[in-house]
């Protein structure tokens, strides 16, 4: 109760919503247990989660009768609204962004929505060794660029090992046994183009802390010139950026451990990690996550170990562990995806939809805002119509801040006049062609001009 | 003496010999309604009883299933399964040749029984699959075989099932090759041209096979053996169908046209509009192969659900379907097969549809519904033991027989998992 | 008898020569371009400028006088961002050209691996310092083509390359090179495009993060110069960098923005980057009306419209979205109008004698007609800085004057002639319309 008044009292002023009741469902908090009650959600926040809650004078109710409601589904790993994904001609692209490049229009956004998700972590592609920055974003399907950002989430950078890195440079950009256009050619280059990277980067940092303790003796001094390529890299070296890997042998697993040990940071999360179960031991004393898939194997070389008990025995072996979608379609149906940890390796409900709500929110480190339904948290729901492990449910309604987001009965009742306003507009296009077509070349220019004259 | 033959009897592996009868479990026939607490005698690697009380014949193997579940081997109707061992590697790929018109390519020549694909689908409850080559127009012969044995001829319950083609279509040129580079001034105009010429050449095909098969019949002294146009009798005669890919409504219309003209047994192969196209698909009895139900909308402004309901509309529109998983290399795991049809249900497929479109419709398509897709005596039997309903990911699939033969579920994934367990 | 006297004299001196002495214009409509029309009024040139405009102005004896009856003047127009005046052939960029594809597999060959990392003086597709106005073409075909539409001015840019190079006011009198350059540098002209995955920068985020890296290279490189030029003596000397050295040069920058999305993106990185800006496309800018105003970012908007491809594939549905805009772009101007925000037009893609029925269109679509022509004469010239000598019918201005018999928007008007520095040149008839084939266009986004 104080922890709600204070949080009362810190509540931004944002326009979220009006402040709704979602009564009578099978609440499933992930964090604190499952439930028949209601949550009642203010300003963009869940103000309480329980068996009886007061419905506030002038709230809007939602009966959720025999639905169940979830937090807002998490995905670690996401390439959907953005207009690049990839800066491969580079083994290091740091300096790029997804920040720069967000497409709020994507259709991929609303689809995920319909499919219970809340949050995304945008990734750059694998095609370089280190690659660009990446955003967490919110699914506010309608905002714009800026509006879609989950703010105040940690900035990341993404990592990539293996397979994809090393054919990235070869001629036509396929697997086989060309030799790479662009280094790294093999496993060893990788190594060496992170432990490269990481030594100009620890140049860099230097050159600047020399400035700045010149500045600070009022000595003479120019700053030196900005790396927008280094500066990512020295924000992981202080802790200030995380890193996300993608990476599938056991082995590169280490090595890039290894090397994030030599140079004093943290790997955040290792993604895909499709051979992390065999070193779990090293992937959990090291304190990084895992976001992987639930059962995809045997499409590279290098997942033919991968095995859909990989999560689950992460999670028995101490890793926090994520699964993630890494494509538009899968991010649909991610709880479904979450019961396979059930099937295969024995998890129990709750650590099966923690792998889509809490952890990969903890992965992300916005824990404190999403990823379960607590008092406090942002009012990112997800009301199913059946229990979302269930490959019969489907998604109601979706809030995020407490705003309705998405709504499968509005959605249906709109497709008559969608279809109808798509044909009208269709129609009319098609007439102004065809008059166009009938309509000599261009005004006031008609055959057999005299030049010079005046009429 | 005794002793030897008895310790024989414990030592052999369940064959097909020994009759089984499988009981307490609820049966569910498909072809009939669900028997509580019922029971499935296994012989000779048949079902030779299905009811609620079956005695137990001389000899019999017992195996009570209380409290579980006894449902027919699911069948996944379209699979690179054991052509394909790791996508990405060209080496471990056998899934198309070069050309256009190979019908005489078989897919059961190049099946690798030891694929490690195989036990990992199987362990899911998929008993058989319909394995097709791809590539070129006329792609060559699907099989259909069981996921049990050593070799193909233990393997195969039709080779071929069917002869796989794709119709031609207007391909636009891509970002990534496929024809010239985009933005050309003619690219609608030359793609039209390339496919008209297709369609002309494969008519032409259709043609000399047609006219081969009548000099086959009498032959003159000249008369020289064509494999190629030899694959193609069994399809003229109607004897072999011929499995016809077509996604948009233009391309289907013209499939069913081309199919009626030259008077073949057509099935529907994915068929992403054939929504558009229920009620001549009705009317002309062509059966439809789904693409999977989990991918996205094919077009910009679909509805966001199209794909998960269309196969509640067709089934409404009288359409006959089975489900299928693509896979494993290009779409999705063949293992996953049941939650292609599971995802419908929500949408507007009736749940016994659902279940249906991965047993007995697809049997019944592919011809073979006398053999397989249902527990009725005669049928093989390819059973699966679950403690649940199989189309939910959470339930456990316990035992799978094949031919009447239990199946081992040990695959290379459940190995690397006890390996790594105890590290 | 005087008519045909006049007439007979303007025969004479049909498109070349100086006429000699001033020239006035009497009885016509006048379109200023600022402030009211005048219904009735005369416009005087002398010396290649105007010397006076009005409803009833003192002509000096020796003036030429045309009868303005049934005759609408305007200031010349510009076109806002055009390549005309440039030789077919792109100039070669200093980097190695684009390729299509990926790079073409040279089987055997062994290629020594790209270094690991290029260091600061890395500037793919990067030619700041190549000015238009160095390289004009004055028997270029497209400056008869552009006179002919109405057109007196071009913003002449190089188009080829992310930084493509510095553009050049000009006027499109076609005859001595000197003469036809009335301002440069007037920006820098940036295109975001990409050059195929093998090749940096190899996507649109690549393109952006390369564009801020060489505009805060500019910025270090001037603390460099600046703190060396104080105390040479005894200092390492900064590299001379040309890239920076063009871009430093260049007063403003010119960026892509067609629809929304790229019209936000485009908006906060102009914010980011100290350079003031300019955007080019706006096709979609009817959704982002009111920031563009509020940004006070000036937009020019490509008249060529979009349509439907002309080789489209017939069955291939097109999304809700793509007919949205070919439906509402028209109306952008007429948002941009009504939201404040200054904007400007530009030929893009159009053939200049489609450029008025384009304009008519957004006319249709709720665009004032004194903003129609304003955006296509002084407010290019406002946007450029150059609104002191060129653009509006005022006098001391540069005496480019469009006339026309009619009203310029009106379907069945004609284009009479035009006065470029004080000349006339008359419309020549339509002989194979240049289609702009194989040269690149200014206007192209992503």
């Amino acid at each position: 109760m104080k922890r709600a008044a204070l949080f009362l009292l810190a509540l931004p002023l944002v326009a979220a919503g009006p402040t709704t009741v979602i009564r009578n469902a099978t609440v499933i908090t992930v964090t604190k247990g499952t439930f028949v009650g209601s949550v009642l959600i203010r300003d963009g926040k869940i103000v309480e989660a329980g068996e009886k809650v007061l419905v506030p004078d002038g709230a809007r109710v939602i009966d959720a009768t025999g639905k169940f409601v979830m937090p807002g589904i998490i995905d670690c790993h996401s390439h959907i609204a953005a207009d690049s994904i990839n800066e491969g001609a580079v083994a290091v692209s740091s300096m790029v962004g997804i920040e720069d490049v967000v497409n709020p229009d994507d259709p991929d956004i609303y689809r995920a929505l319909a499919g219970g998700v809340t949050t995304a972590n945008v990734l750059h592609g694998s095609a370089n060794p280190i690659g660009g920055k990446c955003e967490v974003m919110k699914m506010r399907w309608g905002k714009d660029a800026a509006g879609l950002k989950f703010e105040g989430a940690m900035p990341g950078i993404k990592f990539a090992l293996g397979e994809n890195v090393k054919r990235s440079g070869s001629p036509g950009g396929g697997f086989g046994n060309s030799p790479g256009l662009r280094y790294p050619a093999s496993r060893m280059g990788v190594e060496d183009v992170i432990r490269e990277a990481f030594t100009e980067a620890r140049a860099y940092q230097k050159e600047w802390r020399d400035y700045q303790a010149k500045v600070d003796r009022h000595e003479q001094a120019i700053p030196p010139r900005r790396d927008l390529k280094l500066e990512p890299l020295v924000e992981v070296l202080e802790g200030k950026r995380y890193v996300h890997a993608h990476c599938y042998r056991a082995d590169e697993i280490l090595m890039l451990l290894r090397v994030a040990d030599d140079f004093g940071f943290k790997v955040r999360t290792l993604q895909h990690v499709l051979e992390g179960y065999k070193v779990a031991k090293e992937i959990a004393a090291h304190g990084a996550g895992a976001s992987t898939f639930s059962d995809w194997w045997a499409y590279k070389a290098e997942a033919y170990d991968a095995i859909p008990y990989n999560a689950a025995l992460m999670v028995r072996k101490g890793v926090l562990v994520s699964l993630n979608s890494d494509s538009a379609e899968l991010m649909r149906h991610l709880n479904t995806e979450a019961a396979k940890a059930m099937k295969y390796g024995g998890l129990n409900e709750t650590e099966a939809l923690s792998l889509v709500t809490i952890n990969p929110a903890k992965q992300l480190g916005i824990e404190n805002r999403v990823g379960s339904i607590e008092p406090g948290k942002d009012a990112d729901l997800a009301i199913f119509d059946k229990h979302p492990l269930s490959n019969y449910a489907k998604v109601d309604k979706v809030f995020i801040d407490g705003e309705l987001y998405f709504d499968r009965e509005k959605d249906l009742e709109e497709r008559p006049g969608k279809e109808a306003r798509k044909k009208a507009l269709s129609d009319k296009l098609k007439q102004q062609e065809k008059k166009e077509r009938k309509r000599p070349e261009s005004p006031g220019e008609k055959k057999g001009d005299e030049p010079g004259g005046a009429q | 003496m005794r002793i030897f033959l008895t310790l024989l009897l414990a030592l052999a592996p369940l064959s097909a010999a020994e009759p089984i009868l499988l009981r307490g479990a609820v049966v569910h026939p498909v072809s009939g309604p669900d028997i509580p607490e019922g029971a499935v005698l296994v012989r000779d690697g048949k079902i030779a009883e299905v009811g609620a009380h079956i005695s137990v014949p001389k000899g019999a193997r017992v195996i009570e299933l209380k409290g579980l579940h006894i449902y027919p081997g699911m069948i996944d109707s379209a699979t690179e399964l054991g052509l394909s061992e790791i996508g990405a590697v060209r080496e471990m790929n056998d899934i198309s040749d070069l050309g256009l018109f190979k019908p005489q390519l078989r897919a059961s020549a190049a099946v690798n029984p030891a694929s490690e694909h195989i036990p990992v689908t199987r362990a899911n409850g998929i008993t058989s699959v319909i394995t097709s080559p791809g590539g070129g127009i006329i792609a060559g012969q699907s099989v259909l075989m069981h996921l049990n044995g050593w070799t193909m001829e233990d393997m195969a319950v039709r080779a071929p099932v069917a002869i796989r083609m794709e119709y031609p279509h207007v391909q636009m040129p891509g970002r990534f090759g496929g024809g010239e580079a985009p933005g050309r001034v003619s690219a609608y105009t030359e793609a039209k041209k390339r496919y008209e010429q297709q369609v002309r050449e494969l008519n032409d095909f259709m043609e000399s096979a047609r006219r081969y098969g009548q000099a086959k019949a009498t032959p003159g002294p000249d008369f020289e053996t064509d494999l190629r146009l030899e694959a193609m009798l069994p399809v003229l005669d109607g004897k072999l169908p011929l499995l016809i890919r077509a996604e948009k409504e233009k391309t289907i219309k013209e499939a069913i046209a081309f199919a009626d003209k030259q008077k073949v047994h057509m099935i529907l192969e994915r068929g992403a509009e054939a929504w558009k196209v229920a009620a001549e698909l009705k009317a002309h009895d062509i059966p439809v192969i789904l693409p999977p139900t989990l991918r996205l909308p094919d077009e910009e402004d679909d509805p966001y659900d199209k794909p998960f309901s269309v196969p509640g509309e067709l089934y409404k529109a009288g359409v006959k379907f089975a489900f299928a998983s693509f896979g494993p290399g290009s779409e999705d795991n063949p293992r996953n097969l049941p939650y292609q049809a599971a995802a419908a249900v929500g949408f507007g497929l009736p749940v016994e549809e659902a279940l249906k479109a991965v047993t007995l419709y697809p049997a019944q398509i592919w011809g073979v519904g006398g053999e397989l897709g249902s527990i009725e005596k005669g049928k093989w039997a390819d059973l699966i033991v679950t403690d649940g309903d199989p189309l939910e990911t959470r339930t456990e699939i316990k035992q799978v027989f094949i031919k009447g033969q239990s199946v081992d579920l040990e695959n290379k994934h459940h190995r690397l998992y006890e390996k790594y367990l105890t590290r | 008898m005087k008519q045909l006297m006049v007439m007979l004299l303007a025969a004479a001196f049909a498109s070349y020569g100086q006429a000699p002495g001033p020239i006035a214009l009497r009885g016509a409509r006048i379109v200023t371009a600022r402030g009211p029309v005048l219904e009735h009024g005369t416009v005087l040139l002398r010396n290649g400028l105007i010397e006076a405009v009005g409803e009833n102005i003192d002509l000096p004896k020796d003036a030429w006088v045309i009868d303005g009856q049934g005759i609408t003047v305007y200031p010349g127009l510009i076109d806002a961002l055009s390549t005309v005046g440039l030789p077919e052939t792109p100039a070669q960029p200093a980097t190695p050209p684009r390729t299509e594809t990926p790079a073409t597999p040279r089987l055997g060959a062994q290629e020594p691996p790209m270094p690991l990392e290029q260091g600061p003086q890395f500037r793919p597709f990067t030619t700041t310092w190549v000015r238009a106005a160095d390289l004009l073409n004055p028997a270029d075909r497209h400056i008869e083509e552009a006179r002919s539409a109405g057109f007196t001015s071009t913003v002449t840019f190089p188009a080829t390359g992310i930084f493509a190079g510095q553009g050049a006011f000009l006027n499109l009198s076609g005859e001595k090179l000197g003469r036809m350059v009335v301002a440069s540098p007037t920006g820098q002209y940036v295109t975001l495009t990409t050059h195929g995955f093998g090749t940096y920068p190899g996507s649109l985020m690549g393109v952006i993060a390369y564009v801020r890296q060489v505009s805060l290279d500019a910025d270090h490189y001037q603390l460099e110069m600046q703190a060396y030029a104080k105390h040479p003596a005894g200092q390492k000397r900064p590299a001379y960098d040309r890239a920076v050295e063009g871009l430093l040069e260049s007063p403003r920058l010119l960026l892509p923005a067609d629809n929304a999305k790229q019209l936000d993106r485009m908006l906060h990185f102009a914010a980011e980057l100290k350079h003031p800006a300019v955007l080019y496309g706006g096709h979609e800018a009817y959704k982002i009306a009111d920031r563009v105003a509020q940004s006070s970012v000036p937009l020019l908007i490509n008249l060529k419209w979009p349509e439907k491809p002309k080789d489209a594939d017939p069955d291939q549905e097109e999304s809700y979205r793509t007919l949205e805009l070919r439906d509402r772009a028209p109306s952008s101007p007429a948002a941009l109008e009504k939201a404040g925000a200054k904007f400007a037009f530009y030929s893009g893609g159009a053939p200049f004698k489609d450029v008025r029925k384009a304009v008519k269109r957004a006319i249709d679509a709720g665009l004032t007609e004194p903003a129609a022509v304003r955006a296509l004469t002084l407010s290019v010239a406002e946007i450029y800085g150059l609104s002191d000598r060129v653009g509006s019918i005022e006098p001391g201005k540069i005496a480019n004057l469009l006339v026309v018999k009619g009203d310029l928007f009106d379907e069945k008007s004609k284009i009479q002639y035009v006065f470029i520095d004080g000349v006339k040149y008359e419309p020549v008839p339509e002989a194979p319309p240049a289609e702009r084939e194989g040269r690149p266009t200014p206007g192209g986004v992503e």
